[in-house]
């Protein structure tokens, strides 16, 4: 099978520390992982970086997808390659609103890849279409970006951005965080229905919750910038159960 | 200290002094007087003229009045066909529209046939009788500053608009400004605005420039009367040339419970320097004044308010907002000023400016004069860039860089652009700056809107 993502030996760092110290992570379609890991093991050191965001300072390694080399492009690029990061704290954009936002990313990616922008009627439709995935008010849509939005609405707003793009990965860091019981349920559901056999989820997380809704292939377990152990869905279970602290004493006296 | 030229403005004396005569023909008497009283005002204040602390070098009166302009003062008239060429961006907008090139004032048929009762636009050289004393009583409050003085020395025309008591001016009143000359010119203009008691009128102008090549000086002079009751909404748009230069200074008096909303947005030009002098005399007036400005290149932009409180119960607001981008500068001075009169004055003034160029200069300097306990008084200056966690945001979903900082700007003027209560002119600015922040081009002959070919309202 071929590989949609590919981390290898990926190396980062932010203002002169290295906190990544050599990914490898290998990601086929069709498949989710999780990358689990305690407070501070880099866990969102990885999405940033593979996103693009300019805090961090990539140290060495590589990163592909779809045999493009992410590292080499503009964070805009990776998008349109496919890549998608829900954030763990999306950004409100006063007086841009979520249509205007969505249409420019949209059109962006279709001049990308040499397509005729979308029309608005047809754009509209694709917006009623997706806000259904996670119930997405029609209210919200019309507003700001983000700009007084519930820590729910945020997330749900977050898949509904990952809806209309279709991303070939998706990295939903800490999705969770911050929601309760009925916006995680709507919030997976989301992702769940947005699974197909040609893309691929990631998903940061602390907690095993979230895999409850969001059943994983493997779990990678993050600690100190490395990837230090790697398993099916029961090495979260195992986490639940027993705490980080096995992994760190294995790690910390190799 | 800075030393001053005071020969800038001697030119200008000497020039109104040696050509009386020309400057005297076929004029009305109430031009007459207003030469004749600027130009001994222009003596004295030319030789005491100092710049002020801190003032941008290309702000200063005498580095804008120093280039040796001429001035039309025998009223050579410029090409005709402006009026059809030239409409300003606000399609839809069916106001009354007059045409003044550079400074000679031309009513369009259509506001001449649809001159509502009650409504007078006419030239300063043809006011009906029974004006003549209202505006000589307007022209006889002058500027403080040697620029006004210039300006009154060498004023031959400009507008006039009266609104007569209760009268309620449907359609917008639309004054076009072109600059168009071949060779470089100083143009006094002049706007005397009255609204009578409990009259309701809006007036919008804007400036373009038909000679780009050509170095112009605007010397614009606006006045505005609002009496007790009335209600004036002032927009005045500058999207002209780089060689185009602006000094315009707007004053206005407002009577008890009326109602001022002053809109001034710089799209482009030269080297803009806008005063505001606003004196609220009257018991429960509302004034709100704003602007934003998108400064580039080489321009600079800098805007002065004062503001007077002198009576009870009144409510101020104030928001003007800056991009600056290259080796643009900007300035805004807010002064407000409470007398002790003003009892339970409500003043907010807020000025923000995102620097997009770390060549960019901008300088804020918000003052609040405050001689009244029983009052509300805030002022806010912020100057930042963009948000880079919210560019990054943005391009995580695949708009491109320039493409987000173009929305982050846009988002950024969003209040002020949509303060204006004109809704075809709200929907317009939109347009305009969107445009301008894409690197359209603003001057009117290529501005990318072309409103000039859109069809005319007749």
């Amino acid at each position: 099978m071929e590989d949609l993502l590919k981390v290898e030996n990926l190396r980062a760092g932010i203002d002169g520390k290295e906190i990544l110290r050599g990914i490898n992570l290998t990601v086929h379609p069709g498949e989710v992982h999780a990358i689990m890991g305690p407070n501070g093991s880099g866990k969102s050191t990885l999405s940033g970086v593979l996103a693009g965001d300019p805090r961090f300072t990539v140290l060495g390694g590589s990163a592909s997808l779809g045999g493009a080399d992410l590292l080499a492009l503009s964070p805009e690029d990776r998008s349109h390659e496919g890549l998608f990061l829900s954030f763990q704290y999306p950004v409100e954009i006063p007086g841009v609103t979520m249509v205007n936002f969505m249409r420019a990313a949209i059109n962006a990616k279709r001049k990308y890849l040499g397509e005729e922008p979308m029309s608005a009627a047809e754009f509209l439709k694709v917006m009623r279409q997706k806000r259904a995935v996670v119930e997405l008010d029609n209210k919200l849509a019309s507003r700001s970006v983000n700009e007084g939005f519930s820590g729910g609405e945020k997330k749900r707003n977050e898949i509904f951005q990952m809806a209309m793009l279709e991303p070939k990965v998706a990295i939903l860091d800490e999705t969770d965080s911050g929601l309760d019981i009925d916006a995680l349920r709507i919030v997976a559901g989301g992702v769940n229905k947005l699974k197909t056999d040609r893309n691929a989820t990631i998903v940061i997380t602390h907690y095993q919750r979230l895999l409850d809704y969001i059943k994983p292939d493997f779990v990678h377990i993050l600690y100190k910038g490395r990837i230090v152990h790697t398993g099916g869905p029961e090495l979260a279970l195992e986490l639940e159960e027993k705490g980080y602290d096995w992994i760190k004493q294995e790690v910390d006296n190799e | 200290m800075s030393s001053s030229d005071s020969g800038a403005f001697a030119q200008y004396l000497d020039l109104a002094r040696s050509n009386a005569d020309v400057l005297a023909k076929g004029r009305p008497a109430l031009l007459g007087d207003l030469n004749a009283a600027g130009a001994n005002r222009l003596e004295a204040l030319a030789a005491a003229y100092r710049p002020a602390a801190g003032e941008i070098n290309a702000c200063r009166l005498d580095t804008l009045l120093a280039p040796d302009y001429g001035v039309n003062i025998a009223r050579v008239p410029m090409q005709a066909d402006v009026a059809a060429s030239f409409r300003c961006g606000v399609p839809q907008l069916n106001s009354l529209l007059a045409v003044v090139v550079n400074d000679i004032f031309r009513p369009t048929d259509t506001l001449l046939r649809n001159m509502p009762d009650g409504l007078t636009v006419c030239s300063l050289r043809d006011i009906p009788a029974q004006f003549t004393d209202d505006a000589a009583a307007m022209l006889s409050d002058t500027g403080a500053s040697v620029a006004d003085a210039v300006a009154d020395a060498l004023t031959t025309d400009g507008v006039y608009i009266r609104v007569a008591p209760h009268t309620e001016v449907e359609k917008a009143v639309q004054i076009v400004n072109i600059f168009n000359s071949p060779v470089a010119m100083l143009t006094p203009r002049r706007v005397l605005i009255h609204a009578c008691e409990g009259a309701k009128v809006r007036v919008l102008l804007c400036d373009h420039t038909q000679s780009p090549a050509t170095a112009h000086l605007s010397l614009q002079q606006i006045q505005i009367r609002v009496d007790a009751g009335a209600d004036v909404e002032f927009y005045d748009i500058e999207e002209s040339s780089a060689a185009t230069h602006r000094l315009s200074t707007l004053r206005a008096v407002q009577q008890r419970d009326s109602r001022l909303t002053v809109n001034s947005d710089y799209l482009s030009g030269g080297t803009t320097r806008n005063e505001f002098d606003i004196r609220v005399d009257g018991n429960g007036a509302y004034t709100s004044l704003s602007g934003l400005a998108i400064i580039s290149g080489e321009q600079v932009c800098s805007n002065n308010v004062v503001l007077r409180h002198n009576a009870e119960h009144c409510t101020s607001r104030q928001l003007f907002k800056n991009a600056l981008y290259d080796n643009a500068r900007g300035a805004f001075g807010g002064r407000i000023i409470v007398d002790e009169a003003a009892r339970y004055t409500d003043a907010a003034q807020t000025n923000r400016n995102i620097l997009e160029s770390a060549d960019a200069r901008m300088e804020a300097s918000p003052q609040l004069e405050i001689y009244c306990d029983e009052v509300k008084c805030s002022h806010g200056a912020t100057t930042g860039q963009l948000d880079e966690r919210a560019l990054f945001y943005m391009q995580t979903r695949g708009i491109p860089r320039d493409e987000a900082k173009r929305m982050l700007t846009q988002a950024f003027m969003v209040d002020v652009i949509d303060n204006i209560s004109f809704e075809v002119l709200r929907q317009r600015l939109h347009i305009l700056v969107e445009k301008r922040l894409s690197g359209a081009s603003a001057d009117c002959s290529t501005c990318a809107t072309a409103c000039h070919t859109q069809p005319t309202e007749e």
